[in-house]
C-alpha cells in the first residue's frame, strides 16, 4: 500500500474525533477548541492518567474531562432568545401529575422508529448518517415506566450511548421516577415515559412537531414534565 | 437544543417544565431563556450521572423536581452540587 506523503496537520487530528476517521462523541469538543487549548487539554489528560493510577483515583481524569467538554460547547453557535415563557405551578408537588421526556434517543425493542427509514439501525449507522437526522422531523418513543431495562434500547448519532447501554437511567430515569412516585414526592406519573433523538431539524421540530407534542401532553393532564438533553 | 425548544413550548402551554443537563450545556441553556434548569457535574451523555448509582440519579431527580415547587421566574438555573 502507498503511504501518502502529507503529514496529518494537529488541527486535522483534532477535527478527525467530530465525525471524521478518528470519531468518538466523548471527544468531538476538540474540534470546538482552539489547537493550543486542545494541545494543553491532551497533555493535561495525560498527566492526569498517570497521577489516578499512582492515586487510585480517577477523580482528577474525570475532572479534566469534564472541563474540556464545557470549554468545547462554550464556544458552539446556538439559538439565543431574550426572553422565555415561564408557568407558575399552583399546587404543591403533593398534588401533581408528572412525565419524563427525554432527547437520548431511548425506545422499546418492539417498536423501533426505524429512523430515516432504516430497520433496525445499528448505533454506527446513526453517527454515519446524523447529519441525515438534522434533516428529519423527531419521532417520539413512548415507553411504559413498567418496562424493564432490557426491553429498552437506545441509539442516538450525537452522544457517547455506552452509559445508557448499561443503564438507561443516566439519561433516561424513569425507575427513578418512578422510586420518587411511591416515596410520595409527587402525586402520579403518567402512563408511559417519551423519548426521542435529540439530533433532528430544529426547523421542523419547532413548525410541525411540538404543536402535537403540545397537544398530547395537554391530553394527558400533566402538570409538569421532566426533561432530559443529551 | 431540542429538548430547550421542548420546554419553551410546554410552557407557552401552561405545562411547567424542569430540564436536567451536563453542565457543558451550560451557555446553549442561558441562551435559550429557559424557565428551570438544574445543571449536574457530569459528562456528556449522562446526565444523571454513572450507571448503576441509583442514589445520584436519585438526588439529582429529586432536586429537579423540587425547583418545580421552588423556581419564581424565567431563567431559574440551579448548579447540582
Amino acid at each position: 500500500m502507498e503511504k501518502s506523503n502529507q503529514a496529518e496537520s494537529f488541527e486535522e487530528f483534532i477535527k478527525s474525533f467530530f465525525y471524521g476517521r478518528r470519531c468518538d462523541l466523548s471527544f468531538k469538543f476538540l474540534s470546538d477548541l482552539e489547537p493550543d487549548k486542545a494541545s494543553i487539554f491532551i497533555q493535561d489528560l495525560f498527566k492526569d492518567i498517570v497521577d489516578s493510577i499512582d492515586d487510585k483515583d480517577l477523580g482528577q481524569v474525570k475532572l479534566r474531562l469534564l472541563q474540556g467538554q464545557m470549554d468545547g460547547y462554550r464556544e458552539q453557535k446556538n439559538f439565543d432568545y431574550d426572553s422565555g415563557p415561564f408557568f407558575p405551578l399552583k399546587k404543591p408537588l403533593s398534588s401533581m401529575i408528572l412525565s419524563l421526556l427525554t432527547s437520548s434517543g431511548h425506545f422499546l425493542k418492539t417498536d423501533d422508529p426505524k429512523p430515516l427509514g432504516v430497520e433496525n439501525m445499528t448505533q454506527q449507522e446513526a453517527e454515519n448518517r446524523v447529519f441525515d437526522f438534522l434533516k428529519e422531523e423527531p419521532f417520539l418513543s413512548e415507553i411504559p415506566f413498567e418496562a424493564n431495562p432490557g426491553e429498552l434500547m437506545v441509539r442516538h448519532g450525537g452522544y457517547d450511548t455506552r452509559a445508557a447501554l448499561k443503564d438507561p437511567n443516566v439519561s433516561f430515569p424513569y425507575k427513578r421516577m418512578i422510586q420518587l412516585n411511591t416515596k410520595g414526592v409527587f402525586k402520579e406519573l403518567t402512563a408511559k415515559a417519551y423519548s426521542f433523538v435529540g439530533a433532528c431539524s430544529q426547523i421542523r421540530l419547532l413548525k410541525k412537531t411540538l404543536p402535537g407534542w403540545v397537544d398530547k401532553f395537554r391530553n394527558l393532564g400533566v402538570d409538569a414534565v421532566v426533561l432530559v438533553p443529551v | 437544543m431540542s429538548v430547550g425548544h421542548v420546554a419553551r413550548a410546554f410552557e407557552d402551554a401552561n405545562i411547567a417544565t424542569v430540564i436536567i443537563a451536563v453542565k457543558s450545556f451550560e451557555t446553549r441553556m442561558k441562551m435559550m431563556s429557559l424557565p428551570r434548569v438544574l445543571l449536574t457535574p457530569q459528562l456528556l451523555g449522562r446526565p444523571l450521572g454513572n450507571p448503576f448509582d441509583e442514589q445520584q440519579h436519585t438526588e439529582i431527580l429529586n432536586t429537579a423536581i423540587k425547583m418545580l415547587e421552588t423556581a419564581e421566574q424565567n431563567g431559574t438555573i440551579q448548579d447540582f452540587h
